[in-house]
């Protein structure tokens, strides 16, 4: 690699540590926020440093791409490659800009060896944004996952030049990307399904094996098998044929034997996911009932050994309980009887996660707690499904966690002082409506407030290494996947009638009030009976983003009084005129300056708490 | 005696006439006052539905007034106060056109028209009407041997809304509305004018909505008269529609037919004569031979395509989904045998046609044809779809000229591109500016370029870049690709040199930013600096053309 690139790959792995925030646990609180606001720094310096390397090493190379030396490119790949290795991301975004290039430069070139290795990669990078695509409207992700599988598919097509290619390594990129034409999310079980038939088929036909001995057919076939065996529809009204059921109990067979072999020479516990694999194709057919497969469920997730953090453990600790959750919910009358269970269940997983390595670039696990969240299930003593939100925020993107906190605590405050001025002014919303008296009125709007502004990014979970680790400003194709935060925030607080409240404000507050601009399309200001709450949080959380978080949008920090005058300037086009108006009496901006200040120290106070100290967090919410 | 006999006969005869004087003045004075009946209730509907959208301008006014500050509630209502007026300026034309055509001051004018705009224009009218009630909607299109006709193509149009406005407004949501356009001939009938045999046009509309009585359909043409019941109380209409339209058919020498059942829907079958429009047809140049590739879910839309193609000498493929289309088309580009165009529907059986639009128009290049052929309107999606790499639409419902016109233009282009280089599109007239400091990206984009036959002048930065504008004539270039990164004078600081020049081209000579940044503060740094849009590089032909296409191409017209 070249030093530049090397430089680069150093600060990632730099920031991700630092965006952890993790420290020592006995300091006092004052020490705490110091190193913090220290860290913050280095941070920050760390970012701008890798702007700078992209800006003078690779984006010049990009520029000459056509006369770049061999060396180059081979460097070039070799850095592409550390930047996501498996299921370590480090910078899948910048990934995909380098074989995007490549792509183009093999394009233009007519390398049709090249051309195939970089779609195959390029089908990857697409594949790393497609899984964090869990728990949103097929409508919103359909794009995504055709951008990835037609560079699979391009890629395979040249299967009918098999005997053409002489590169035994492009055949063998030619027949990973059959493969992986399965990958993502399907309309449909079946198609997915039919996709492994077809690739498993011509995987084992022996006279094509033959012409490649050297490629590692017996991986192929095993990987394929194990894709199978996760296309399983765990609902049985769902539409597989029984053609799929028996191509799905053959390959779930086959990984479970395998997996018990492997376990045996290497004395590790009983394989969990593909033993699951086999019980829910079981009970698919009818050779299980819903209550066996249950049980059988909860025998598996016993077994989970909370000390490890392989993708074993993880998958039995936190995916299977997903899973679970899944299988509730659609069988509701299940859920009788397993309250108890299903309560220890989020105890273990909160535990697990508060015990996850900051530092680990693992991406897995975010998979899974997506799984989680989508599925959830509020019990009457469980923790709520806000709470597990904010414990998730905390544990894995603290920056988010106070970012919020801030925005609430501040939206409180303006709201208060809205009310004092207009009491009706939030009465579109019916529960206010109805309240008569002014002080529980006010009670409710504040703690509406509050709520709106702890809970307005939850969606930024699903996209946490875009939003926590990413190292440089985005690019524009990232930037469209963070607006999906909006939708999938919503979505998941609708889940649980606890948040219900507070999805309008994650879905509608990076709306724009004359609707000019501004996401998602799906927010229609003038039908929410919200907007005066939502158009509140959009502002502050604008406010507070404009002072803490510019980088990743291309702009430069600003202060609180440039934040408040260019949200003035923004009146009528992207902000409420009857909010705006009141950031121009000078004691309004006075009083919501010092609520930011306070917010977030009130919310470093209990980071400070919560992470130090170790106390439960969950009472307050 | 016999005077008696005759006077007899004549007080008989007197008293027989009176008789039927009688009952004539009886008839009369009923059909008197069921006129007087019937304009009563029209009177008296007419208010309730000349008050029903007048209180909604009202009422909007008022709220728009009160919520002046709120500029989204303002517009809100300003929208809807629209729809109202509207909605009342078409009850006050049916009263009118009822009143011409009573009084016979009504004309047919004989004109030429398209039936396949006419087709469409209706589509775009009421297929978002259909939308909003859920409602599927079908327009079929069937034997056509004449699109170009000549007669009257408004009170036509008149006919056409009318009925199908009526299908929608009186079948429930998620009901289905089908409408299907054929013509047949009539070889043995007198001519209607010197160009040949009559054309009959059939139309045909089907709904499975809330239908109408036998009592009510033998009413159905008369004025003023309107089912009646509670499911249709709150649909706004004048009761004029089906009446006007009798009488303009009438007029036209047209027919009408209507079936309907209470709550199973109803059937109206219309026949009306046309002559063809005289006219030259113009020679398509269709690359007879040759394959066009159709990607299409819609079995019966797919098997539509076929037929016209095959009719203009091509051969089709058919394929349900995006990735099988991409794996032809990489199996095609391998083998030298690619289609001379793609076809595609907007939805197909895996992906959306955008998605697959943007993968192939990398795989295949710059010229190659790809049209979409759907139902959607094209004002809705042009911006993505153009930006994707669809090069043409042609609307549906389907019809023939359109779609082999599509492909004449398309294909010829293509072809002259691919077999005339460098002469391809003839943009010599044209010139650019291309503003680069590295040499070999300089001679590559200019390689790429000058095969277009637009003339170019290079400079090596932007200073030089800004020299160079300041010194040509005005208008003398039509584009600027400008480089960022370069010595001496960097992209942005040249694109707000040019900008702020005070000549008249200086704010809408067009350029576009060619840059490996790729941040999306780069975009919006080049947006500030006033360039017009952002090309990345490793410089793809692709792009750089269509910029050029679509630039040029919108420059000329």
């Amino acid at each position: 690699m070249q030093s530049y690139q090397e430089e680069y790959i150093a600060n990632l792995k730099d920031i991700t540590v630092l965006a952890a925030r993790k420290t020592p646990d006995s300091h006092s609180y004052e020490t705490y926020r110091e190193m913090l606001l220290k860290n913050r720094s280095l941070l920050e310096a760390k970012i701008t440093r890798n702007i700078e390397l992209l800006r003078d090493g690779l984006f010049p190379l990009f520029d000459r791409l056509f006369e770049a030396s061999p060396d180059e490119l081979s460097m070039l790949e070799e850095f592409a490659q550390s930047l996501l290795n498996g299921k370590n991301e480090l910078d899948s975004g910048l990934f995909c800009q380098i074989y995007q290039a490549l792509l183009s430069r093999a394009r233009h070139t007519k390398d049709h060896n090249a051309v195939i290795r970089y779609l195959y990669w390029l089908g990857i990078g697409r594949h790393s944004a497609c899984s964090k695509m869990v728990g949103l409207d097929w409508n919103d992700i359909e794009n995504y996952m055709a951008q990835m599988r037609l560079c699979f598919a391009e890629a395979a097509a040249y299967l009918k030049y098999y005997d053409d290619i002489d590169d035994v390594e492009t055949k063998g990129y030619i027949l990973r990307s059959r493969a992986n034409t399965a990958l993502g999310q399907f309309r449909s079980a079946s198609a997915k399904i039919r996709l492994t038939r077809q690739t498993l088929q011509l995987l084992q036909d022996e006279e094509l094996q033959q012409k490649t001995p050297q490629l590692p057919w017996e991986r192929y076939i095993y990987m394929t098998h194990q894709q199978m065996t996760s296309s399983i529809s765990y609902s049985r009204e769902n539409d597989m044929t029984p053609q799929d059921v028996v191509a799905i109990m053959e390959s779930a067979h086959i990984v479970h034997k395998r997996r018990i072999q492997e376990a045996i020479r290497s004395n590790d516990a009983p394989p969990v996911r593909s033993a699951f694999s086999c019980y829910a194709i079981e009970y698919y057919c009818g050779l299980l009932t819903l209550e066996e497969l249950l049980g059988r469920m909860e025998e598996l997730m016993d077994l989970a050994d909370t000390s490890s953090f392989s993708q074993d453990a993880m998958y039995t600790i936190i995916s299977l309980p997903a899973i679970y959750c899944q299988y509730l919910k659609e069988y509701p009358e299940q859920l009788s009887g397993r309250e108890r269970y299903l309560e220890s269940l989020y105890k273990k997983i909160i535990t697990y996660t508060e015990a996850f390595p900051a530092d680990e670039a693992n991406e897995l696990i975010f998979y899974y707690l997506r799984q989680l969240s989508t599925t959830f299930i509020e019990t009457p003593h469980s923790i709520s499904y806000g709470a597990f939100q904010q414990l998730m925020l905390l544990h894995f993107a603290p920056d988010i966690y106070v970012h919020s906190h801030v925005v609430g605590q501040a939206a409180a405050v303006l709201c208060g002082i809205i009310l004092n001025e207009e009491p009706t002014f939030f009465d579109d919303i019916e529960y206010i409506r109805q309240i008569p008296a002014f002080a529980a009125k006010r009670q409710a709007v504040l703690e509406l407030a509050l709520n709106c502004g702890f809970f307005h990014d939850v969606g930024k979970i699903n996209f946490i290494s875009l939003f926590t680790r990413t190292a440089r400003q985005w690019f524009e194709e990232e930037y469209e996947i963070t607006q999906l935060h909006t939708i999938v925030g919503s979505a998941r607080l609708n889940t649980c009638a606890s948040t219900r409240r507070y999805a309008a404000a994650a879905l509608g507050h990076h709306s724009w009030y004359d609707g000019s601009h501004g996401y998602p399309g799906s927010y229609k200001r003038l039908e929410c009976p919200y907007r005066q709450m939502v158009d509140v949080i959009g502002l502050i959380d604008w406010i507070d983003n404009s002072m803490t978080y510019a980088w990743l949008y291309g702009h430069a920090k600003k202060s609180f009084d440039e934040a408040i005058r260019d949200a003035v300037a923004l009146e009528g086009k992207r902000f409420s005129p009857l909010l705006t108006a009141r950031l121009r009496d000078q004691a309004v901006a006075e009083a919501l300056r010092q609520a930011f200040r306070t917010a977030r120290d009130d919310t470093y106070r209990q980071l400070y708490q919560l992470t130090v100290q170790h106390k439960e967090p969950l009472n307050t919410l | 005696m016999e005077e008696r006999k005759n006077a007899d006969s004549q007080y008989l005869e007197l008293i027989d006439q009176l008789k039927a004087t009688n009952a004539e003045l009886s008839d009369a004075l009923r059909a008197a006052e069921e006129e007087n009946r019937a304009k009563s209730s029209f009177l008296s509907s007419m208010s309730h539905d000349i008050r029903t959208p007048m209180n909604a301008i009202m009422g909007m006014t008022s709220i728009a007034l009160s919520h002046i500050d709120e500029k989204p509630r303002v517009l809100d209502c300003l929208q809807k106060i629209q729809t109202a007026s509207t909605h009342l300026m078409s009850l006050v034309n049916d009263v009118l056109d009822m009143s011409r055509i009573a009084s016979g001051r009504m004309t047919l004018s004989e004109e030429a028209f398209s039936l396949a705009d006419m087709v469409h224009d209706i589509t775009i009218i009421l297929r978002p009407q259909a939308a909003q009630k859920h409602q599927a909607f079908h327009m079929e299109i069937g034997q056509i041997y004449e699109e170009n006709l000549l007669g009257d193509p408004l009170h036509l149009r008149q006919i056409l809304v009318n009925i199908i406005g009526n299908a929608v407004k009186y079948t429930q949501e998620d009901g289905t509305i089908r409408v299907s356009i054929s013509q047949h001939t009539e070889p043995d009938a007198h001519t209607t004018s010197d160009t040949g045999s009559k054309i009959w046009l059939d139309f045909l509309c089907e709904d499975n909505g809330i239908g109408m009585s036998q009592a009510f359909l033998e009413k159905i043409f008369e004025p003023f008269e309107r089912v009646n019941n509670a499911s249709v109380s709150r649909i706004e209409g004048t009761g004029l529609g089906m009446s006007i339209v009798k009488s303009l058919l009438d007029r036209m020498g047209g027919t009408i037919t209507v079936e309907s059942a209470e709550g199973k829907g109803s059937r109206f079958q219309v026949s009306i004569p046309f002559a063809a429009a005289p006219q030259s047809k113009s020679v398509l140049t269709l690359p007879a031979g040759q394959t066009v590739l159709i990607a299409e879910r819609l079995d019966s839309r797919a098997q539509q395509m076929a037929a016209y193609l095959r009719d203009g000498g091509m051969e089709t493929v058919h394929l349900q989904n995006g990735m099988d289309a991409v794996t032809w088309l990489t199996e095609a580009q391998y083998e030298n045998r690619m289609p001379c165009a793609l076809l595609l529907g907007l939805e197909l059986a895996d992906m959306s046609a955008l998605d697959v639009t943007a993968h192939v128009r990398e795989l295949a290049g710059r010229d190659f044809p790809i049209i979409l052929v759907a139902e959607t309107d094209w004002a809705q999606i042009e911006y993505r779809a153009t930006r994707a790499g669809i090069s043409a639409f042609v609307p549906c419902p389907l019809f023939q000229s359109r779609l082999l016109t599509a492909l004449s233009e398309l294909t010829y282009k293509a072809q002259r591109n691919h077999s005339d280089r460098p002469g391809m599109i003839d943009y010599c007239q044209y010139r650019l500016l291309l503003v680069e400091d590295n040499e070999l990206n300089r001679e590559i984009a200019i390689e790429l370029l000058s095969q277009t036959g637009v003339q170019i002048d290079t400079a090596e930065n932007g200073l030089l870049a800004v020299e160079a504008f300041e010194q040509s004539p005005e208008n003398y270039y039509d584009l600027i690709f400008m480089d960022i990164q370069m010595p001496v004078m960097n992209g942005y600081e040249a694109a707000k040199k040019i900008r702020q020049l005070s000549r008249r081209d200086a704010g809408s000579i067009w350029i576009v930013a060619m840059t490996a940044n790729a941040f999306v503060e780069d975009i919006r740094l080049s947006r500030e600096a006033g360039m017009n849009e952002h090309c990345s590089k490793p410089v793809d032909a692709d792009r750089l053309h269509e910029i050029l296409r679509k630039r040029l191409e919108l420059h000329s017209s």
